[in-house]
């Protein structure tokens, strides 16, 4: 992949509404190629909904999301797949009762009929699918079911599915929780050097330590509204919102 | 004696094509389908509606039936398929008591409660198969063929989108999965598998009528799939032998004929109660782990 620059994702004075309360308030959020995009925020500020909103599975109410500049609104969650919107979801949502191969495989295979394209192109399925599984260290598991595997490796084996997708944006959500320390180097390492590569990267995380280290821009929310967006430091520095993640009272 | 027998192994191949082609959606979709035995009936009724008025030829009966039931199923499928889980249950409950409406009340077509009579002895290549044995050969080499179907189809991308679609509707969305299409075409696959059956069902007693389709069918053919093991290849086979022969096999005990039917359904009952304790993913299924 070649690095790109620019804005491959954007959200513009997007809001939705379930009854009284408010998740997105006339939100407008960039996601720039090749870089990391922290989104923080207190339990109930709407940080999945907004990952559910650019992912097609929840209509906003108003406002606009740009794919490299093509709106989805009106695409369905797979069609945004496929266009290169790669999601993890915070429940992991791994397809349990198969092999981490298999969950792998699936997320490679565009058609249920990829197998009528020949052998040749299977192989390089397989060999691509070994590959992704070194590099996140699972090669070992291959042939194990998903559900058989430890926490820390079903981590892995979700950011090997969206290594699979071969997607420009990632949308992780708490990519980091229940890591350990060598874990978590490793995992991030891996993020850094897609990042590298030019992918566009946005990150739900609670960990603010995780997300200074990674992140080359935060995005504060608080019920539905972005209160602050820019540097690490300036953001998580702010006495003000400091005070809203942490509940005091303002 | 002998033709007792080889009927024995004809209705339990049958009922293992139907255990077979249900667990394609039971235990590889997510599929919870109550409307099995009415595909099992529209593959039954082409067969028997093709064999009194043009040919009793299998080679022709099948595909035909295929196709019928994969079209139909397709048709009356795609509405209900929205919806997930068990709203798909009620919404298939409704397709198999319309099913059974129309094989009862469509009495130009389908003869209405009297049924469709003197189905014609079935050929294969021109051939007949009037021998009890004959038909036994043919319904044991059709079950290995719908059994190999399923498991090359499982093995292909398609097989692994059920797979996932099952594990996780969402997140095979998520992954660029068309689910509703994948779904679609794993229905028509089952109901086409299953039309199979239909036909067997037809030539071998020639005769049909709406009381074999019935949803207590439905509900026989997914305990076979769930006493043998959901998602597992050799499971429904087992499950349909075991309900099929216990009936056969009580009957050797000396016991009054009248008491035979009561004890069957209390062994049904304990089965399914000792199997949902002990091995819940069936017989053929994963054990329980212990601890």
């Amino acid at each position: 992949m070649n690095p790109r620059s620019g804005i491959a994702m954007q959200l513009i004075d997007v809001s939705k509404h379930f009854g009284g309360i408010s998740a997105a308030n006339h939100v407008n959020l960039s996601l720039p190629y090749g870089k990391v995009t922290g989104l923080v925020g207190p339990n109930g500020a709407g940080k999945t909904t907004m990952f559910n909103i650019m992912t097609g599975h929840i209509r906003p109410d108003e406002g606009s999301v740009l794919h490299k500049g093509v709106e989805l609104l009106t695409m369905s969650p797979r069609a945004i797949a496929l266009r290169g919107v790669a999601r993890s979801f915070q429940a992991l949502r791994l397809f349990s009762h198969m092999t981490v191969l298999e969950n792998v495989l699936t997320v490679m295979e565009r058609s249920p009929w990829s197998f009528l394209s020949g052998g040749s192109e299977k192989r390089l399925r397989l060999e691509k699918a070994e590959e992704i599984l070194s590099r996140v260290g699972l090669a070992g598991l291959r042939n194990e079911l998903a559900v058989d595997i430890s926490y820390g490796e079903q981590k892995f084996l979700s950011l090997a599915r969206i290594l699979a997708m071969e997607a420009d944006v990632w949308l992780l959500d708490e990519p980091a929780s229940g890591l350990d320390l060598s874990s978590y180097d490793r995992f991030f390492g891996i993020l850094r050097e897609r990042v590298e590569a030019g992918v566009a990267i946005c990150l739900i995380e609670h960990n603010l330590d995780i997300v200074r280290g990674i992140s080359d821009e935060i995005a504060f929310l608080d019920r539905g509204t972005v209160l602050d967006q820019g540097e690490p430091e300036r953001i998580l520095n702010d006495a003000k919102l400091t005070a809203i993640y942490f509940g005091e009272a303002v | 004696m002998v033709n007792y027998f080889a009927n024995l192994v004809t209705v339990t191949g049958i009922s293992m094509i139907l255990a077979i082609s249900l667990n394609l959606l039971i235990g590889y979709a997510g599929i919870f389908s109550m409307a099995h035995a009415a595909f099992y009936g529209v593959g039954a009724y082409v067969a028997a509606l093709l064999a009194l008025h043009y040919t009793a030829e299998l080679t022709l009966a099948v595909p035909l039936a295929m196709v019928t039931c994969a079209a139909a199923s397709l048709l009356i499928s795609l509405p209900a398929l929205r919806v997930r889980g068990e709203y798909f249950v009620a919404a298939s409950l409704g397709l198999q008591v319309i099913a059974f409406t129309v094989f009862e009340q469509w009495h130009s077509v389908t003869g209405g409660l009297s049924g469709l009579i003197g189905i014609p002895v079935a050929e294969l290549f021109g051939y007949s198969l009037a021998s009890p044995l004959a038909f036994m050969g043919v319904t044991i080499a059709l079950v290995a063929l719908v059994a190999l179907a399923v498991i090359c189809l499982l093995r292909t991308a398609f097989g692994r989108d059920l797979r996932a679609i099952r594990d996780d509707e969402t997140a095979a969305a998520a992954a660029g999965k068309n689910v509703a299409v994948i779904k679609s075409i794993a229905v028509a696959i089952s109901s086409a598998l299953c039309a199979v059956a239909g036909v067997l069902y037809a030539f071998n007693i020639a005769f049909v009528n709406p009381e074999s389709f019935t949803l207590n069918l439905s509900v026989l053919v997914m305990a076979m799939v769930i006493i043998g093991g959901a998602g597992t290849i050799t499971g429904p086979i087992i499950g349909a032998a075991l309900i099929q022969c216990l009936p056969a096999a009580l009957s050797w005990l000396p016991l009054p004929p009248q008491n035979i039917g009561y004890l069957q359904q209390i062994l049904y009952g304990l089965a399914m109660v000792l199997l949902m304790i002990y091995r819940p993913a069936g017989l053929m299924g994963k054990a329980r782990s212990k601890g």
